[in-house]
């Protein structure tokens, strides 16, 4: 129990400092775990009740994403948003993948790194574009959706990954069931739910953190996987009020997701066999593979490649996702790899990301010039 | 006049953004983020990088009431209200800081409703409210005070009561 204290307590600082400089916290918490954890000075350990709140962290960060989700909304703008996933989705889980292959990585592993190494941070990159005041942009918008889009595709691969060796019909015939039960409940008892949201004791609080972990706790004794359960969760309940559920979870989110990038760092092992070489190659591959990617769809949606650039600018830093795939899936070299990875591109990321406008303007000199926001209004 | 086309959508994970463009062809931004903030993008015809400015919600609705055409002093603030359903009646909301004049002084003893016309509709004081103030309510110095009334009647009542 003194670990986990002496780790949030140590997180809360950081977390301070990282605010005030204004660059992501997660890659202070993780190198906060690496060094107080079995890698460096070996003062905390992970323990059972260290490992129950990075469970919730992690199922809180998925319930969080169901609710976020929008399926209806990605159809209004389809084909932009689709341009400019499928551009990301192919560009970079190839990159990903071959490269770690070619490194030496099994093809399970290789797999999972390319998955850590496609989904960019949607925390960072909102953050940072409304810190860094670029919501005006219309790369921007683009952006936004281009993380939408990760989070589906993240969905699909938790799902993949989940299945694993298991009879694949089986396997989909439960998801389905959990699926059905979820929204049933959520359709009809829509009433209920929004009378409990509606009272301003304590029971929308308990009632959100209850309905969370427990269908994490039914997945689990059901033999479903408890991630793509608590997701639908989260999508059910989005059907209601969502943002009053963002609002009762986001405490628990808060705090459990901080001791869940700390004990992912404590538990990280540094003599796993793999070369700080690769980790080296891997990084910078990651950090190139979103420019050739941003300015693939810079080109295809806006014909510029300063666009493109500025959607790199934004999206390199790797976070929460990297990590809970690396946390669920990786072996501990598989790890270590995404921890540096995250690390470094998010660290990179909020430099390029605050500083893109200065270094887009000078590499296009006296080129073309867009305006950020061009969108004729009809019947002007 | 042409009608202004204003355009509004959801960002996921970001809030709600409101764009139109001037008649002049400017452009203008707003989004209420997620996290509370207000951002206030404008963009002028022909330039390339738009100046922002965030706010509080305190500080955007100032901002609004500048906007509408109230006047806003520091510590004093107005808002006009026309009701089209009651012969476009116009009224005022005023907000005044009580000065040490006055202060001890009770609603009824400065007869402010048969001086002026205006009515004082809610005091704070230390951040609590006290809405409809009886006329036995007695101001003290830095008092806020709130009053409805017509423009010319909250003139009258600068004029005569809230002097230094």
């Amino acid at each position: 129990m003194e670990g986990i204290i002496i780790a949030l307590f140590v997180c809360l600082v950081l977390a301070l400092v990282s605010k005030y400089l204004s660059i992501p916290a997660i890659p202070f918490y993780i190198i906060a775990g690496v060094v107080l954890g079995q890698a460096g000075l070996g003062i905390v350990a992970s323990d059972q009740i260290s490992s129950f709140f990075s469970d919730m962290g992690l199922i809180f960060l998925l319930f969080f994403v169901g609710l976020g989700l929008k399926v209806d909304k990605i159809s209004e703008n389809q084909s932009e948003v689709l341009t400019s996933g499928i551009i990301d989705l192919n560009v970079n889980m190839l990159i990903g993948f071959i490269a770690a292959y070619l490194l030496g990585f099994s093809l399970v592993e290789a797999l999972i790194v390319a998955a850590a190494f496609y989904s960019s941070s949607t925390a960072m990159t909102v953050t940072s574009l409304i810190e860094n005041r670029k919501l005006m942009m219309r790369e921007s918008e683009t952006i936004i959706w281009l993380m939408v889009f990760e989070d589906l595709v993240l969905i699909v691969i938790l799902a993949f990954l989940s299945a694993g060796n298991e009879n694949l019909l089986l396997f989909a015939v439960e998801i389905f069931i959990g699926l059905a039960l979820i929204y049933v409940l959520a359709h009809y008892g829509k009433e209920f739910l929004v009378s409990i949201l509606d009272r301003d004791d304590e029971l929308p609080v308990l009632f959100t953190f209850v309905a969370v972990v427990a269908t994490a706790g039914v997945a689990l004794t059901l033999g479903v996987p408890d991630t793509l359960m608590v997701i639908a969760l989260g999508a059910a309940f989005a059907t209601t009020d969502p943002d009053a559920f963002e609002q009762h979870a986001r405490p628990f989110k808060d705090v459990f997701m901080v001791i869940f990038f700390v004990f992912f760092g404590i538990t990280i092992n540094l003599s796993g066999n793999v070369s700080f070489g690769v980790i080296a190659i891997i990084c910078l591959l990651a950090i190139a593979s979103k420019l050739i990617s941003g300015i693939l769809t810079g080109l295809a949606l806006y014909g510029s490649a300063r666009s493109g650039l500025e959607i790199w600018a934004n999206t390199i830093g790797r976070g929460e996702f990297s990590i809970a795939l690396a946390a669920l899936y990786g072996s501990p070299p598989v790890a270590l790899t995404i921890a540096v990875m995250v690390i470094v591109t998010s660290l990179v990321g909020s430099f390029t990301a605050k500083y893109s406008t200065t270094f887009t303007r000078s590499f296009s000199g006296k080129g073309r010039r867009h305006g950020p926001t061009r969108r004729v209004q009809a019947g002007h | 006049m042409s009608p202004m086309a204003l355009r509004s959508l959801n960002l996921p994970g970001v809030g709600t953004k409101y764009e139109f463009e001037t008649d002049k062809g400017d452009t203008v931004a707003i989004f209420f983020t997620k996290n509370g903030t207000i951002q206030m993008y404008t963009l002028q015809k022909g330039c390339h990088t738009p100046s922002a400015a965030e706010m509080t919600p305190v500080e955007a609705r100032r901002l609004g009431n500048i906007l509408t055409g109230a006047i806003i002093e520091a510590d004093q603030e107005s808002v006009e209200v026309a009701f089209s359903a009651l012969a476009d009646l116009r009224v005022t909301l005023h907000s005044y800081i009580i000065p040490k004049a006055i202060s001890g002084k009770t609603i009824e003893d400065l007869r402010i409703r048969a001086k002026t016309g205006t009515t004082v509709i809610a005091v704070s004081r230390n951040d609590k409210n006290i809405v409809n103030p009886p006329p036995s309510f007695v101001f003290e110095t830095g008092d806020a005070v709130l009053v409805i009334g017509e423009s010319d009647q909250l003139r009258l009542l600068e004029r005569e009561i809230m002097v230094d």
